[in-house]
C-alpha cells in the first residue's frame, strides 16, 4: 500500500543525482574558463588523502561542518513546514550562542551538569528570542519575515556589542579580537574520536570530531518524530499544506505559530554549540556567522525533512571542505564558491521538478484507477 | 486536473526567489575574482610535502581578502617578491564565506609541508594559536596580531601614526575645514585609524569638523566589502561640506572612491594600506586620491620570510612604524608635495618621541 | 440510441472532432471522440465529471494536443498549438470560473491583451463603440464602463462572453455555464444564446444540468468514460433517458421519503448577527436543528451563508446571538471543541477549507479528527488507525483511488467529496453543517452522497445543508430557509415550494414572508 510514497523516493534521489551531475557539467565551464582543467577539479573534490590519516581528517572536516548546518536547516524546517519563514535563526543561533557561551563561562559545575546547562540556556534563549517574532505575528500581524530581519540586525549588533563589553573576557596583550570568558573544561563536549579509534583508524588532528554530533542526531531523530509521527507535527503539516483548512479543522493557528516559532528558535540555539563547545571554548569577534542564512539553503535542499536535511548538510560540508584541495590544484577561490552555487541552483531546480513530477504521475496513476470499473464489493 | 496551478504555493515561490538568490552570489563571486588568479610556483604540487629543503612560503587569507587592491594584495605582493627574490616556493589560500575553516587552511598548508606560514588578518589569532600548538616545527607569522606562541611572530603595524599623517595632509589641504573618516568595521584596529587620523588633523586645525562613519558593529565583517555602504556614507559626508574622506574599509574604500569622483572637483578621496592611486585600475578613480595611508604589509611579509630563511624564530612581535617605514603615506599624483614638508615635520616628531599618537579616539 | 444528426445545411460543420484520442501515461483521457457541430446552432456535450470533457475542451481550444484524430474548423483542418491559434481560429472559451479582474472596469477587461492603440495609447473610444455596437447586437446587456466588482454573476458571465466576441470568435465554447447562475439569470443566459445563434454564431455547451440542455441545445452530445456514446436530438430524448446514458446506469433522486424529525432540538441558533467591519453581513438569524431533520438553506451566494457557516464552526465572531448544541452553550467555544463535541463539517469550498491536496488520503482522513480517536493515541498521531479507517471510507463511499497512500490532489472532484463526507461521518457526530455537499460532483457521486445524508438523517443526525441545487435543497430538506442579504426571509416547505418561487424569494423578487 505504500508503493505511492517508495516511488516519490526513489525520484527524489534520481532527480538529487541528477542535478549533481548537470552542476559538475555546469561548473566544468567555469573551470575551463578559469584556465583549469574540471578532471583535476574533480580529482581535487574527491582527494581524500593518500593515507588513512588524511582520509580521516577530510571526513572529519566534513562532519564538523555539516554537524552546525544540519541543525541550521532542522530550525529553518521547523518554520518552513508551515509556511512559516523564521529568517531569524541567524539571530537567535548568534544570541543563543553568545550568552550560553557567557553563562558556561561563569559556571563551574562537574561536567554532565555543566554541558546541560549550557545547552539548555542555549535553547531558552534561542526559543525566547523567536517568541518575539511569534508575538509580533500573532497579535499585530506584523510579517514575521519583516520582524525576523530586523531582529537579526539587532541581534548581530547586540551580540557584537556584548562580546566587546560586558560578556567580553580577559584579552590578551596585542590580540584584536575579543571573546566571553573560557568555558572551563567541565562544560566543553568531549570530541567523539572513538568513532574512529574503535575502527582501528587514527584519530583526526585539531579538536578531532566535535562530540555535539552525537547531539545533533539525537535533535534530528527528534525533530522527525515530532514531525511525522506526533498530533502536533501533523498540525505543523497541515498549516503548512492549507491554513485556512488547518484553521477549519480546529488547529488555533495563534498556538500554532507560536510553538513552532519557539521550537524554531529553540534549535536555532544549538547552532553555535558544535563549534563553542567543540573548538573555540568561547563566543568570539570571529565566530562563524552565516549559519542561519545556510540553514535556509540547507533546509530547501533537504526538503525541510530531517532525513533530507542530514544529507544536504553533508553535501555542503562536502563542498566545503573541497575549498581547499581546488585551491591546491589551483582553481581560482571564486570558481569554487561558482561550483557550489551551481550545485545547489540545480539540486533545488531538481527537487521542484521532480517533485511536480511525481504529482503528475500520481495524478495520472488515479485517474486510471477512476477510469477503470469499480472495485467488486464497493456499494454506493 | 487543476492540479499543478494549485501547487503554486508560497514554497515554490520561495524556492524561486533562493535559486535567485544563489545565481547572484555566484555572479558577484565571479565579479570580484576576475582580476585575482590564482598563481603559484609549480603548480600540480598540490599535496605531496617535498622535504627538499626548498623554500615553501603558505599563505593564508581571511574572508573576502583576496583581490582587495589593497591591504590582503599587499601582503600578497610580499609573498609575490619572497618568490622572485628568495626563489620560494609559495601557495596561498582563501577561506570559506563564512571564515570557518580557517584552522583548516593552516593545517592543510602545514600537512602539504609549507614552512613558514603566514596568517593575513587579525581574525586568525585562536586559530594561529592552536594550529601552532598542533605543529611546533613549523613558524607561523600572523598580521595585525601579536604574537602568541614560541612559533608565532606577530606583525604588528602602528597605523595611528600613518593616519596621523593622512590628517595632518587632509587638514592642511581642506578648504571647507570638514573631513570624513569612513571605517570597514567597527573594531579596535579599525579605530586606530580612525585615532591617528583625529589626532592629526586636530593637532593642525584645532577647530576642524570631522565626521566619522562606521559601516558595520564590531564582528560583522561584511563592513569590509560592501562598496555600497562605503559610497553612501560617503556620499553623505561630501554632500554635509567635507571635501576630504579618508578610509579604513578595504573593499568598501570602492564606494568611497566612487562617492568622491561622483562629488565633482576639489573632492578627494585618502586610500589605505596599498597606494591606491596605483592599484586602483579605474582612472576617473584614481585620480580623486590624494594620497593613502600605506600600510606595507608587503615588506612585513617580505621581510619575515628572509628572516625566517636566515634562522629567525617566533615568540615576539614586530612593529612596523613610521620610523621602520613600515606605514607612512603616497605620494603618487603629486597631490600633497606642496605640504611635504610639514608631513616631514609632524614625522619627525612622531618618530623623535615628541608626538604620542593615541591608538584610541 | 444513437440518431445520426439530422443537419439539412449544406455549408461545412463549423467543427468536426474525427477520432481524437488523447492518452496519458497509464490513462487514456479521450478516446475516438467524434463531434460534428453544425454551424449555427447550440450544441450541448454532455457527461459525467471525469469522463474527459475537460480534456476534450483543451484540445479543441488548443491547451493539449491530441496523440489521433483530426480536427476541422468549417471544413478545414486545423492543428492548434497554443489557445491563440484557437482564437485565430475564431474559437473562443468562456470558462466556468469567470478570468475578470474585479478592480478593472467591464471596457477594460473586455480590451485587456487586445487593446486598441492609437499612437500608443489605448484608444478607449474606438472601444467603447466596438464594445456597445457587439452588445447590441447580440443583446448583451452590460455599461462598458462599471467596475466588475460592481457587477451581479449573470452580468459577469455576459462580460467574459463579450470578452471572447470581441476578440473575433464565431464558435463559443461554454464550460457549466449555469452552475453558478440562479435560475432567472439561466433564462437570461439563454436568451443570449439564442441571440447569438440567430447571429449566426456556433455554440457549445458543456454541461451536466441536463433540463437546461434539453432546454437550449439543437443537438446533444453524450460522453462517457472517455468515449462519445451518443449523439442525439432534444426532442428524441427525455432527461432520464439522457441521464441513463451519461452514467449507464440507473438514476439517483434527491427526495426522502417519510419525515425522521424528532422534536429534539440539537442545534440551536438563536439571534445571531454578524457584522464585518461596519457592513452588518447576517441579521437576526435563528432557527433550531432537530435531531432527524434536515434545514435547507436556499440564498444566492454572496447573501450570508458563508458567514452563517463560519460562525457556526466558530470560524467567525458573532456581533450578537447564541449558539447551543444539544442544550449547551458553544457560543464561546473554540473550533476544535465544536468539532470534538460532534459537529461535523463538509466546507463549500473542499479545496480551501477541506483538503490537504499535497497530503494521502489517510492523512486527509485525520485532519480535524487530530484529536479524536482513531487517528489519536497520547501525543500521537495513529497511522495504524488512520489508515485503516480510511480504508474503510474507501470501501465504505466508493472512494475511487488507488491506495490511501495516494495523494489527495490525485482524486477527481467526485472522488475527494466522497473522502470528505466518509470522514465527516466518522465518529458519530451529533450535527453537520453541509455546505453544497455534491457541489462538481458527478452524478453517481452525487447519488452516492444524497443517499449517505438520507441515512444519517434516518439515524438521527442533525442537518444543515446550504446549497445552490435547487433540487437538492427541495429534495433533502424537510425545513426550508431562504437567506436574503443576510437575513432569513422565508420559511418554506420544500414539499410544495417550486424552483421558480425560490428562485424569486432569492433573488428578492418576492420580499414577503409567506410562511
Amino acid at each position: 500500500m505504500k508503493i505511492a510514497g517508495l516511488q516519490r523516493a526513489g525520484l527524489t534521489a534520481l532527480g538529487a543525482v541528477a542535478a549533481v551531475l548537470f552542476a559538475f557539467a555546469v561548473s566544468s565551464i567555469a573551470i575551463v574558463a578559469a584556465g583549469a582543467s574540471p578532471i583535476t577539479a574533480l580529482q581535487a573534490m574527491f582527494d581524500f588523502g593518500d593515507v588513512t590519516n588524511a582520509v580521516v581528517n577530510n571526513i572529519t572536516t566534513i562532519l564538523n561542518r555539516a554537524t552546525p548546518l544540519f541543525i541550521a536547516g532542522l530550525a529553518v524546517a521547523i518554520g518552513f513546514r508551515m509556511n512559516l519563514f523564521n529568517i531569524g535563526v541567524e539571530g537567535q543561533y548568534r544570541i543563543a550562542a553568545l550568552v550560553a557561551a557567557f553563562v558556561g563561562g561563569q559556571l563551574a559545575l562537574p561536567a554532565p551538569l555543566h554541558l546541560t546547562v549550557i545547552i539548555v540556556v542555549a535553547m531558552v534563549a534561542g526559543g525566547l528570542y523567536a517568541l518575539i517574532p511569534a508575538l509580533l505575528k500573532v497579535y499585530r500581524g506584523v510579517n514575521e519575515v519583516i520582524a525576523t530581519i530586523m531582529l537579526n540586525f539587532i541581534a548581530i549588533s547586540m551580540a557584537a556589542y556584548l562580546v566587546r563589553g560586558p560578556f567580553a573576557g580577559e584579552r590578551e596583550e596585542g590580540v584584536l579580537t575579543t571573546s566571553t570568558p573560557p568555558i572551563p573544561e567541565s562544560g566543553m563536549f568531549p570530541n567523539v574520536n572513538w568513532l574512529f579509534t574503535m575502527f582501528g583508524l587514527p584519530a583526526p588532528r585539531g579538536a578531532g570530531l566535535w562530540g555535539f554530533l552525537i547531539v545533533a542526531a539525537v535533535v534530528g531523530v527528534v525533530i522527525w518524530v515530532v514531525l511525522e509521527r506526533t498530533r502536533f507535527g501533523f498540525e505543523v503539516k497541515a498549516s503548512g499544506l492549507n491554513g485556512t483548512a488547518a484553521l477549519a479543522s480546529g488547529v488555533n493557528p495563534r498556538t500554532m505559530i507560536i510553538s513552532a516559532m519557539v521550537l524554531s528558535g529553540a534549535v536555532a540555539g544549538l547552532i553555535g554549540l558544535p563549534e563553542i563547545l567543540g573548538r573555540t571554548g568561547s563566543y568570539g569577534t570571529s565566530f562563524t556567522p552565516g549559519l542561519g542564512f545556510l540553514g535556509i539553503a540547507v533546509a530547501l535542499l533537504g526538503r525541510n525533512k530531517p532525513g533530507g536535511i542530514a544529507l544536504a548538510a553533508l553535501l555542503f560540508g562536502f563542498l566545503d571542505r573541497a575549498t581547499t584541495p581546488l585551491q591546491f590544484a589551483d582553481i581560482p577561490p571564486s570558481v569554487v564558491s561558482i561550483i557550489q552555487g551551481a550545485i545547489v541552483l540545480m539540486v533545488v531546480i531538481a527537487n521542484e521538478v521532480t517533485r511536480r513530477f511525481a504529482l503528475r504521475q500520481e495524478e495520472r496513476r488515479a485517474a486510471g484507477h477512476a477510469s477503470a470499473p469499480a472495485p467488486a464489493g464497493a456499494s454506493a | 486536473m487543476g492540479g499543478v496551478t494549485l501547487l503554486r504555493n508560497k514554497f515554490g515561490k520561495l524556492a524561486i526567489s533562493t535559486l535567485a538568490g544563489a545565481m547572484l552570489m555566484a555572479a558577484a563571486a565571479c565579479g570580484g575574482s576576475s582580476d585575482s588568479g590564482s598563481s603559484t610556483a609549480s603548480p600540480g604540487a598540490s599535496g605531496e610535502a617535498s622535504q627538499s629543503g626548498s623554500l615553501k612560503v603558505g599563505l593564508a587569507f581571511d574572508v573576502g581578502g583576496r583581490g582587495d587592491k589593497s591591504f590582503n594584495d599587499s601582503a600578497y605582493a610580499g609573498l609575490e617578491r619572497a618568490q622572485k627574490e628568495l626563489g620560494a616556493e609559495i601557495r596561498d589560500l582563501s577561506p570559506a564565506g563564512d571564515g570557518s575553516n580557517r584552522g583548516e587552511l593552516l593545517r592543510q598548508l602545514a600537512d602539504a609541508g609549507y614552512n613558514p606560514i603566514v596568517a593575513v588578518g587579525f581574525a586568525y589569532a585562536a586559530d594561529v594559536e592552536k594550529v601552532a600548538k598542533e605543529y611546533t616545527d613549523v613558524q607561523f607569522a600572523i598580521v595585525d596580531s601579536a604574537s602568541n606562541g614560541p612559533n608565532v611572530t606577530g606583525l604588528l603595524f602602528a597605523e595611528q601614526q600613518g593616519s596621523y599623517l593622512a590628517g595632518v595632509a587632509a587638514a592642511l589641504k581642506s578648504k571647507t575645514g570638514h573631513l570624513g573618516f569612513v571605517g570597514g568595521v567597527e573594531s579596535d584596529l579599525i579605530k586606530k585609524f580612525e585615532a591617528g587620523f583625529l589626532a592629526g588633523a586636530k593637532a593642525t586645525k584645532p577647530d576642524i569638523k570631522i565626521d566619522s562613519k562606521y559601516l558595520t558593529p564590531d564582528g560583522d565583517f561584511s563592513g569590509f566589502k560592501a562598496p555600497d555602504k562605503g559610497k553612501i556614507a560617503a556620499e553623505k559626508m561630501f554632500q554635509d561640506g567635507a571635501d576630504i574622506v579618508y578610509h579604513a574599509a578595504g573593499d568598501s574604500g570602492q564606494g568611497v572612491f566612487q562617492a568622491a569622483a561622483a562629488a565633482g572637483e576639489g573632492k578627494w578621496a585618502i586610500g589605505v594600506d596599498a597606494d591606491q592611486a596605483l592599484t586602483v585600475k579605474d582612472q576617473a578613480l584614481s585620480k580623486v586620491i590624494m594620497t593613502s595611508m600605506l600600510k606595507r604589509v608587503d615588506n612585513a611579509v617580505f621581510e619575515y620570510i628572509k628572516a625566517f630563511q636566515g634562522g629567525a624564530k617566533g615568540g615576539s612581535d614586530v612593529v612596523y612604524d613610521l620610523k621602520t617605514e613600515g606605514v607612512g603615506l603616497a605620494t603618487t599624483g603629486d597631490h600633497i608635495s606642496d605640504i611635504q614638508d610639514k608631513l616631514d615635520e609632524a614625522k619627525q616628531k612622531i618618530i623623535s618621541g615628541e608626538i604620542t599618537v593615541p591608538d584610541k579616539p | 440510441m444513437s440518431t445520426s444528426s439530422d443537419t439539412l445545411s449544406t455549408a461545412p460543420p463549423a467543427v468536426a472532432l474525427e477520432g481524437i484520442t488523447k492518452r496519458f501515461p497509464g490513462v487514456v483521457a479521450n478516446h475516438d471522440i467524434r463531434i460534428t457541430v453544425a454551424p449555427g446552432t447550440v450544441h450541448a456535450i454532455v457527461g459525467e465529471n471525469g469522463a474527459g470533457k475537460s480534456t476534450l475542451m483543451k484540445i479543441l481550444y488548443g491547451m493539449q494536443r491530441p496523440d489521433e484524430g483530426t480536427i476541422r474548423v468549417n471544413g478545414r483542418q486545423v492543428s492548434f498549438k497554443t489557445p491563440s491559434d484557437a482564437i485565430a481560429a475564431g474559437i473562443g472559451m468562456v470558462h466556468q470560473h469567470f478570468m475578470l479582474a474585479d478592480n478593472l472596469t467591464v471596457l477594460e477587461n473586455i480590451v485587456l491583451g487586445a487593446e486598441p492603440k492609437k499612437a500608443g495609447r489605448l484608444d478607449t473610444g474606438a472601444a467603447r463603440a466596438r464594445i456597445r455596437q457587439l452588445a447590441e447586437a447580440h443583446g448583451l446587456r452590460v455599461d462598458p464602463d462599471r467596475l466588475v466588482e460592481d457587477l451581479g454573476v449573470g452580468e459577469r458571465q455576459r462580460v467574459e462572453i463579450l470578452k471572447v466576441l470581441y476578440r473575433g470568435a464565431r464558435i463559443l465554447i461554454l464550460d457549466e455555464p449555469t452552475a453558478v447562475l440562479v435560475p432567472q439569470e439561466v433564462e437570461e443566459l439563454f436568451d443570449n444564446l439564442r441571440e447569438l445563434k440567430a447571429e449566426g454564431l456556433t455554440v457549445i455547451f458543456i454541461s451536466h444540468k441536463l433540463d437546461e440542455v434539453l432546454d437550449i441545445a439543437d443537438a446533444i452530445t453524450v460522453i462517457r468514460r472517455g468515449t462519445t456514446v451518443a449523439s442525439v436530438l432534444p426532442r428524441d430524448v427525455t432527461s432520464r433517458e439522457l441521464a441513463e446514458l451519461m452514467v449507464g446506469s440507473e438514476l439517483p433522486t434527491p427526495e426522502t421519503r417519510e419525515s425522521t424529525v424528532t422534536d429534539r432540538v440539537v442545534l440551536d441558533v438563536r439571534g445571531l448577527r454578524v457584522t464585518e467591519g461596519d457592513r452588518v453581513v447576517l441579521d437576526d438569524v435563528s432557527f433550531p436543528v432537530h435531531a432527524g431533520e434536515v434545514v435547507g438553506v436556499a440564498g444566492v451566494e454572496g447573501n450570508g451563508q458563508t458567514e452563517l457557516i463560519e460562525a457556526i464552526m466558530g470560524l467567525h465572531p458573532l456581533a450578537a446571538g447564541a449558539i447551543e448544541l444539544g442544550g449547551e452553550d458553544i457560543t464561546a467555544w473554540s473550533t476544535r471543541r465544536r468539532r470534538e463535541s460532534g459537529i461535523a463539517y463538509i466546507p463549500e469550498d473542499r479545496h480551501r477549507e477541506g483538503l490537504l491536496l499535497e497530503a494521502s488520503l489517510w492523512e486527509n482522513r485525520v485532519l480535524g479528527h487530530q484529536t479524536r480517536p482513531p487517528a489519536r493515541a497520547g501525543i500521537w498521531i495513529n497511522r495504524a488507525a488512520a489508515r485503516k479507517d480510511t480504508e474503510r471510507i474507501v470501501r465504505a463511499y466508493d472512494v475511487r483511488t488507488p491506495g490511501v497512500d495516494t495523494l489527495a490532489l490525485a482524486l477527481s472532484g467526485g472522488n475527494q467529496q466522497k473522502l470528505i463526507v466518509g470522514r465527516e461521518m466518522s465518529g458519530d457526530p451529533k450535527a453537520l453543517i453541509a455546505a453544497h455537499p455534491t457541489r462538481g460532483v458527478d452524478v453517481g457521486a452525487q447519488a452516492a452522497i444524497w443517499d449517505h445524508l438520507r441515512d444519517a438523517r434516518a439515524s438521527g443526525l442533525a442537518v444543515l445543508l446550504i446549497s445552490a441545487d435547487l433540487d437538492e435543497l427541495i429534495g433533502l430538506s424537510d425545513t426550508l430557509y431562504v437567506i436574503y442579504r443576510g437575513r432569513f426571509v422565508a420559511r418554506l416547505d420544500p414539499g410544495r415550494v417550486t424552483p421558480e418561487k425560490l428562485g424569486g424569494y432569492m433573488t428578492g423578487a418576492i420580499a414577503e414572508d409567506q410562511a
